[in-house]
């Protein structure tokens, strides 16, 4: 079928269907002069996949395991408290990744005998710099989760979803 | 029915659809962008003050989950003439439409949307919808009806595209005979990127009457975004054979851009020559709006007479949602 130019009529009549359709939902990143990139696909895909998983984050569900992101962790387990599973940032390795999501996660206790190296707030501390290592110009926490460690009770893993700055 | 009360049906029954069908959150997003200048032209010393609307937009796009690892992806855009709600006689006009089906197979989708040579361009033209557009010098920036395209997955950075035109009976190589064809034009794209560097090669065959290749290259140095085009392309009536070649750069500076782009193209055919220069600097306001100055000159110049000279300056501003 040959193209040709859309009808006033048909034109407000699919504007107006796209306002009230309820699919004005336009919270996620995506840059508007990204719908006439050459990865215009990835970005509708990548985009939508946001919009699900904040849309999941707020209705307290665990999320989105369709994001697309780096695991910045092995599956191996700790076998006890304090083990740093990766190294954390060396000074001078920072790199920004622009709009690139991760995921990293650290190890912290709370059994009455643990140490203070074991602390939710080293945790918390080992994860700004493996954000800062992988996005030195600035991230956005998508999500943060706790998991509880299977071989150890009373020690947990906090994980942080997280996604670099566009600039 | 007239056309305000199909206006309601059709968005009263397609908001229906979406509350009563959805599983989970609605897979669509409205987004565009208002995009207005005020601009004196000047052209072979008559000039003139006008209010531009520079492609302003309005589109739907989204996806939804067929199965695990499979969509349907689809786009939707208009362009709306903000500044005298006149698109060539309509109040929207079709830009790029399309859908598709994505899986790990890559994507394959179908509609009126740019060619894979023209989304090779990325982001090199650093004036796009304005006076200074590449489209304006260089052949190539096609908008394509009927495209049926493939999009192959992203594998160590590289991606390539490759759409089929059919003629639909239209005579687009220009012999005389109607193309009925499912391959009457061609258009390809190859890209490489990984982190701050991007590179494409792109050709076109019987697109827009013509046949083209075209190589893209874009590096980004800290503050500083470097874009380069070669580009040659010949008409299928053999009146035209173009080369040439654009380069561009961006500077940031906290939130201000500054812009520079040029573009020359010659025809060997009948020594022929366009040129393009912009010059320009956008101040971000916010996330989403700036503001921005320009100035550009675009020159014609024929063999055996004067120039055709058109410059431009102007300040707007744009902004997305």
């Amino acid at each position: 079928m040959n193209s040709t130019d859309t009808k006033p009529g048909y034109g407000v009549a699919v504007i107006s269907a796209m306002l009230l359709s309820g699919a004005a939902s336009s919270s996620c990143d995506f840059d508007t002069d990204d719908a006439d990139g050459p990865d215009f696909l990835d970005k509708i895909i990548e985009c939508e996949k946001q919009q699900s998983s904040r849309d999941n984050s707020e209705g307290g569900s665990k999320a989105s395991s369709s994001v697309e992101v780096t695991k910045l962790y092995g599956e191996g387990s700790l076998t006890a408290s304090g083990i740093v599973e990766r190294p954390v940032a060396a000074p001078g390795t920072l790199s920004h990744y622009a709009k690139k999501s991760f995921v990293a996660r650290q190890p912290y206790s709370l059994r009455p005998d643990a140490k203070f190296e074991e602390s939710v707030t080293i945790a918390i501390q080992k994860l700004h710099l493996e954000m800062a290592h992988y996005c030195a110009r600035g991230w956005d926490i998508q999500r943060q989760w706790t998991e509880a460690n299977s071989q150890q009770q009373g020690d947990f893993f906090l994980h942080y979803q997280f996604r670099c700055t566009e600039t | 029915m007239n056309k305000l009360a199909l206006s309601a049906a059709v968005a009263a029954t397609l908001g229906l659809a979406s509350n009563s069908f959805a599983d989970g959150p609605i897979d669509g997003t409205i987004y565009g962008k208002i995009n207005v200048s005020v601009v004196n032209t000047d052209q072979n010393s008559s000039d003139k003050w006008k209010l531009n609307s520079n492609a302003s937009r309005l589109g739907v796009k989204g996806k939804t989950k067929i199965t695990d690892g499979l969509y349907a992806v689809y786009k939707a855009e208009f362009e709306m003439c903000v500044d005298d709600g006149d698109c060539k006689g309509q109040t929207f006009t079709q830009r790029n439409i399309m859908g598709g089906i994505r899986g790990s197979f890559g994507t394959v989708w179908a509609g009126k949307h740019d060619s894979p040579t023209k989304l090779a361009q990325k982001k090199i033209d650093l004036f796009n919808d304005l006076e200074g557009d590449i489209k304006n010098t260089f052949e190539g920036e096609n908008r394509v009806s009927n495209i049926i395209a493939y999009t192959s997955p992203t594998v160590s950075g590289f991606s390539g595209t490759v759409a089929m035109i059919p003629g639909e009976g239209a005579d687009v190589d220009g012999d005389g005979i109607d193309d009925t064809g499912l391959t009457d034009g061609m258009s390809y794209s190859l890209s490489y990127s990984k982190d701050n560097l991007y590179l494409a090669l792109a050709s076109d065959k019987d697109v827009d009457s013509q046949d083209l290749v075209r190589m893209v290259m874009q590096y980004k140095i800290d503050n500083l975004k470097l874009g380069a085009m070669f580009q040659q392309n010949e008409d299928n009536q053999g009146t035209k054979d173009e080369s040439g070649y654009f380069v561009s750069a961006a500077y940031k500076i906290d939130k201000t851009t500054l812009k520079a782009q040029y573009g020359f193209i010659e025809d060997d055919v009948d020594g022929d020559e366009e040129e393009t220069l912009s010059l320009g600097a956008d101040y971000k306001l916010s996330k989403n709006t700036k503001a921005y100055i320009f100035y550009t000159d675009n020159t014609d110049s024929e063999v055996d007479s004067s120039d055709d000279e058109d410059s431009s300056f102007g300040v707007g501003m744009e902004h997305k949602f």
